[in-house]
């Protein structure tokens, strides 16, 4: 979901479902890289059995980062993203199947925002390149020095679409990763590999959503699997809730906003192209050892917990006295379903509901409300029951004025905040305090030496006392100020009334000018001017609302279709650029019966062409391309060269909506006809629909049977025998050019090497196949346990069961790192002894307070939240500090609301347990009083033997079991 | 719209011959008198289009119908919407393009045709700022 504010909003409101990552870097020894072993415990104290990953979130940082230097040529990007891999892959240790998904062709829903996406990279590529041209010319005139511009073509982001020959380098590269790894990491041993590259239709998250779903649905599929899907778009939250796996976590970068990028020119931190200097660089550090370290953090990781999700969810929407019996797996897909009114990539958000307002908030509640009525949920298995969903919009739609009235004055006084703080800071930049007399400043230069300084002790004082007075008067005048600026914003008008009314306006000029916005929904009449600015139709136009309703509507059947049952139609779109009102979804029964069955996705290369600029034509043969500009070509409409964007109320282009002519299928393949047999045969191959492939290594369960397959050639395709590999299901067959064992791989990129003995093996999959017509139950399986709770229950207070101990990690026994006696003996031995009693960060309490018995004494030291440190200096005040207090650092309670400590409260106390944990060695240490409380799910399990042993000295691990998992409860 | 003295269409030969200074109730009356015509280009109305830029767009078309003969309507529908695109969506194609639909065009009444800012010329002004 192209919606970077409903993770924020998620995350803010949910702030449990977050744990950070714990990740085991690789250790150096005498300059030789250790590579971390994989196959040990994962260090995050849970295990995963699958890990998916939409590979389109880490192709994009990996060749076109923001945050540091871009990689030079296509070698080095593939190099990244290999090291990306390895990197999630470290911090997950999936046990059975990776899966690895890369964007195939879209369904045409999805074409328009591609399309309005690539018109805009192109454009802004553009634009960089000439700023960057104009920036530099201007710099060497003035003498500046820059790094020489590296002979590198730009790289035109907009390769990253299937059909492109990078993508097939990409997939190509991808083969021989895999085969690389499964023949040399240990912790790839026993897993199976699946990769599916672009030329596999479909987006790469919805590829691994029918994976899923395809796998859940027979009968060999182990109900526990515990799945982890990497990616940042906030749209896996809701495809991992439609699964209904009671074990799903999400895995992403953590968004840090600001973070500082290197100058596009000349590579250095710390100011941006438009302020280049063209300076030399400065030496990092005394030798400049420095020099290639990023001065920032790397990117961490953070993990969503669906699990804990669902119980936030099942609190917030369990409803009491139902005339129906209440099923909290249909109510989350009904909260699924009111999320995709609030934005989605398929179809514009409803003006009405801005996620920053709580839109979803209120739907909940106008549901709770409605759900009475309606006699049902608002869906099921991704169908949409759409009488009671016209009850819901109804109700929205009684609320809609006031909403945009409400926005209205929100931006008001938002504004009116800044301005505020503006003037604020202005007056803050001016020098506190200036000498004067014969202190004063004065130029250099003038007439005349400076004057001997008479009697400066006489002449400090005055100052002294002048400055004084002045305070009191400036203390004075900015009180009085603020009453009246108070009083003014009650009156709501601010004219004549200020005596600095020149300044002021001065600085109202400096404020960017409003974008102009002929709808005014908070003004009477919104609607009309609503339709004729943005559709140019008059309200009394009731057949052309309709029909905009209906799309809308049919939009909503077809994007929950997608979430649970996969693509219904790859024709279907949406064809206007804006939504219709709430108030207008009106006598919706009717109005959606089915999609048009047996439709077929593009090709890639007939992606190519309906989501391309002209601009990024040299990705297409020469005769597709003139297609794109010759003026006389049947297709010519799609590419304009400039289009309009309506601000539709935001500040940038960026923002605003692209307003780009859709594409007329009919005549595109009619125009594609005349060119196909100009193809190459290797743009044929590249144009063609491929397949999933499937990689194990040798010593998998599976991998003598596809050796055999190879050796019969046989030419049908063969069901994998679920009980060699973990219950997954599929299809096999023959690869062309196949991965097989003991037949090196050839490197695609120079720098890596050949894999000589290689041990992996590849082959063709399909996902299970089902009738057409089949519905994939939205469902918990029979026999899948929910995992223990994490939240704190509601009745907690009167169960007598003492303090909450909020759990941070995936681990609810999860083992307090602590110091023994000869552990804080070294401690104090090392640090100084003046830092030890009498520190700035000593705690001990004011003398005053304490006799005024107001201070309570606390047994293991206070601790100031504010100093990350303060944990190791009350550790540090001797061995009489008994040090295994849980509570008071996870109960960290900050009075301050403020998005980022709200949200981190958790983070920070996990922080401060994480520093705890490097005091002592980290340990993998398990409980040693371990309810044996979960039954057993695979013979080989370490699960009832106790803690490992061999875990506490931190140093020898048993070997993995051979089911690869690892138990941690 | 103006009213005027309506010329009669009996072939379609006339029809094609459209004169550049007619104006929309003309073409009016011509699908009056030419259903079927009519009717087939009507199939090429997409989804999102409205009553007034429909009407436009056909007229375009009609007007221009007469120099892209079958082969050809495809290009005839291209031009149709590079125009409309110009004049409802505020796309703009190269000058050359532009030139050749304005001309093919003219006479066509648009009543208060929307007014954009494309995306050149926002960035333009957030760069003079």
């Amino acid at each position: 979901m192209g919606v970077p504010a409903f993770f924020r909003w998620l995350s803010r409101k949910y702030c449990s479902i977050i744990v950070h990552c714990m990740e085991e870097k690789a250790k150096e020894c005498n300059g030789v890289r250790i590579p971390v072993d994989t196959s040990k415990p994962n260090p995050n104290e849970v295990e995963f059995d699958n890990l998916y990953l939409d590979m389109n979130g880490i192709i994009h940082p990996c060749t076109h980062p923001e945050d540091k230097p871009a990689p030079k040529n296509e070698d080095e990007m593939m190099v990244a993203i290999f090291e990306y891999i390895d990197r999630l892959f470290n911090i997950v240790r999936p046990r059975r199947v990776l899966y690895m998904a890369i964007d195939g062709v879209a369904p045409r829903a999805k074409m328009n925002q591609q399309r309005s996406r690539r018109f805009r990279a192109s454009k802004e590529g553009v634009e960089l390149q000439e700023e960057k041209q104009k920036i530099r010319e201007e710099i060497f005139q003035r003498g500046g020095y820059l790094p020489n511009e590296e002979i590198k073509e730009r790289f035109d982001s907009n390769c990253i679409t299937p059909g492109t020959e990078f993508m097939d380098n990409l997939a190509k590269c991808l083969r021989y990763y895999v085969a690389d790894r499964l023949s040399n990491d240990p912790g790839w041993r026993n897993l199976t590999v699946v990769l599916s590259d672009a030329s596999a239709p479909g987006e790469g998250e919805h590829k691994i959503m029918d994976y899923i779903r395809r796998q859940r649905a027979q009968p060999n599929h182990d109900p526990n699997t515990h799945h982890c899907l990497c990616g940042a778009d906030a749209d896996l939250i809701m495809l991992g809730l439609a699964t209904h796996e009671p074990n799903f976590t999400i895995i992403r970068e953590e968004f840090k906003p600001n973070k500082p990028r290197p100058c596009a020119l000349c590579g250095q931190m710390g100011h941006e192209l438009k302020d280049c200097q063209g300076v030399a660089r400065e030496k990092k550090g005394e030798f400049d050892q420095f020099a290639d370290s990023p001065p920032v953090s790397e990117q961490e990781f953070i993990f969503i917990r669906l699990s804990v999700l669902r119980e936030y969810l099942e609190k917030e929407l369990t409803m009491a006295s139902l005339p129906f019996p209440f099923n909290f797996e249909r109510s989350v897909d009904d909260w699924v379903f009111m999320c995709f009114f609030v934005g989605n990539d398929f179809l514009p958000h409803l003006p009405s509901l801005e996620i920053r307002e709580g839109a979803i908030d209120r739907l909940v509640g106008i549901y709770k409300d409605v759900v009475h009525r309606t006699g049902g949920y608002l869906t099921e298995n991704g169908f949409v029951n759409l009488e009671r969903v016209e009850m819901i919009m109804q109700a929205v739609g009684v609320a809609e004025d006031n909403i945009f009235k409400k926005r209205k004055e929100d931006d008001e006084a938002f504004k009116r905040r800044m301005k505020e703080k503006k003037k604020r800071l202005k007056a803050e930049q001016a020098p506190a305090f200036l000498p004067t007399g014969q202190f004063a400043p004065e130029a250099l230069g003038r007439r005349g030496a400076p004057q001997p300084i008479h009697n400066a002790r006489h002449t400090a004082f005055e100052m002294r006392m002048q400055g004084q007075d002045q305070r009191n008067k400036d203390a004075a005048q900015s009180l009085k100020a603020l009453m009246r600026n108070g009083n003014q914003a009650l009156a709501g008008s601010s004219v004549g009334m200020d005596p600095r009314g020149q300044k002021r306006k001065a600085e109202d000029s400096d404020s960017e000018p409003e974008p102009e916005d002929n709808v005014r929904l908070w003004e009477d009449g919104w609607k009309q001017r609503y339709y004729k600015t943005k559709f140019d139709v008059d309200v009394g136009d009731d057949a052309f609302r309709r029909k905009v309703v209906k799309s809308y509507v049919e939009g909503l059947c077809w994007v929950l279709r997608y979430y649970y049952q996969g693509c219904a139609s790859w024709k279907w779109y949406f064809p206007f650029h804006y939504a219709p009102f709430a108030s207008d979804f009106k006598d919706l029964k009717d109005m959606f019966t089915d999609f048009e069955t047996g439709t077929q996705p593009f090709k890639p290369l007939e992606q190519l062409m309906s989501v391309f600029p002209a601009a990024s034509g040299n990705f297409l043969p020469q005769t597709w391309r003139a297609l794109m500009t010759d003026p006389d070509s049947s297709i010519i409409d799609f590419y304009p060269e400039d289009f309009a964007i309506d601000l539709n109320g935001k500040k940038y282009a960026w923002q605003g909506v692209a307003l780009l002519p859709f594409v007329d299928e009919r005549r595109l393949r009619a125009a594609l006809e005349e060119v196909y047999p100009d193809l190459t045969p290797e743009e044929r191959k590249r144009n063609s629909l491929g397949s999933d492939v499937m990689f194990v290594g040798r010593s998998h369960p599976l991998c003598d049977f596809l050796i055999e397959l190879y050796r019969a050639e046989s030419k049908e395709g063969s069901e994998i025998p679920p009980e060699l590999c973990h219950g997954v299901q599929g299809t096999l067959n023959l690869d062309e050019e196949p991965i097989l064992p003991d037949k090196p791989v050839v490197s695609p990129v120079p720098v890596l090497r050949d894999i000589m003995q290689n041990s992996a093996i590849g082959i063709k999959f399909k996902d299970p196949q089902y009738n057409e017509g089949y519905v994939f139950k939205a469902v918990i399986l029979p026999g899948a346990k929910i995992p223990s709770k994490v939240l704190k229950p509601g009745d907690w207070e009167n169960s007598n069961r003492g303090p909450w101990k909020p759990q941070l990690g995936f681990n609810p026994n999860r083992q307090q790192a602590h110091l023994d006696r000869s552990a804080f003996r070294a401690l104090s031995h090392s640090i100084s002894r003046q830092q030890h009693r009498d520190g700035p960060y000593s705690n001990a309490p004011p003398p005053g307070s304490y006799h005024q018995g107001q201070h309570r004494p606390r047994p293991h030291g206070g601790h100031i939240p504010s100093y990350p440190n303060s944990r190791q200096y009350d550790a540090y005040r001797g061995p009489h500090a008994s040090y295994n207090p849980p509570q008071p650092y996870a109960r960290l309670q900050y009075s301050n609301p403020g998005w980022n400590r709200a949200v981190q409260g958790q983070a920070a106390a996990y922080q401060q347990n994480q520093q705890r944990a490097h005091i002592a060695q980290p340990t993998y240490q398990q409980p040693q009083q371990r309810p044996h409380q979960q039954p057993q799910r695979h013979e080989g399990q370490m699960g009832g033997q106790g803690p490992p042993q061999g875990y506490l000295s931190g140093r020898h691990y048993p070997l993995p079991p051979p089911s690869g998992r690892y138990n941690w409860n | 719209m103006k009213e005027k003295k309506r010329p009669q269409f009996r072939r379609m030969d006339d029809a094609v011959k459209l004169d550049n200074c007619m104006a929309a109730g003309d073409i009016e009356e011509f699908i009056q008198q030419n259903r079927q015509l009519a009717e087939r280009i009507d199939a090429y109305r997409s989804l999102s289009e409205t009553e007034k830029h429909w009407k436009c767009r056909r007229e375009f078309i009609l007007r221009n119908l007469s120099d892209y003969q079958d082969p050809q309507l495809d290009t005839l529908l291209a031009l149709s919407m590079v125009w409309a695109n110009n004049v409802f969506l505020g796309c703009r194609y190269s000058q050359e393009l532009l030139d050749k639909v304005r001309e093919m065009a003219d006479g066509i009444v648009v009543e208060d045709a929307p007014v954009f800012k494309t995306r050149d010329e926002i960035i333009k002004q957030q760069q003079r700022r």
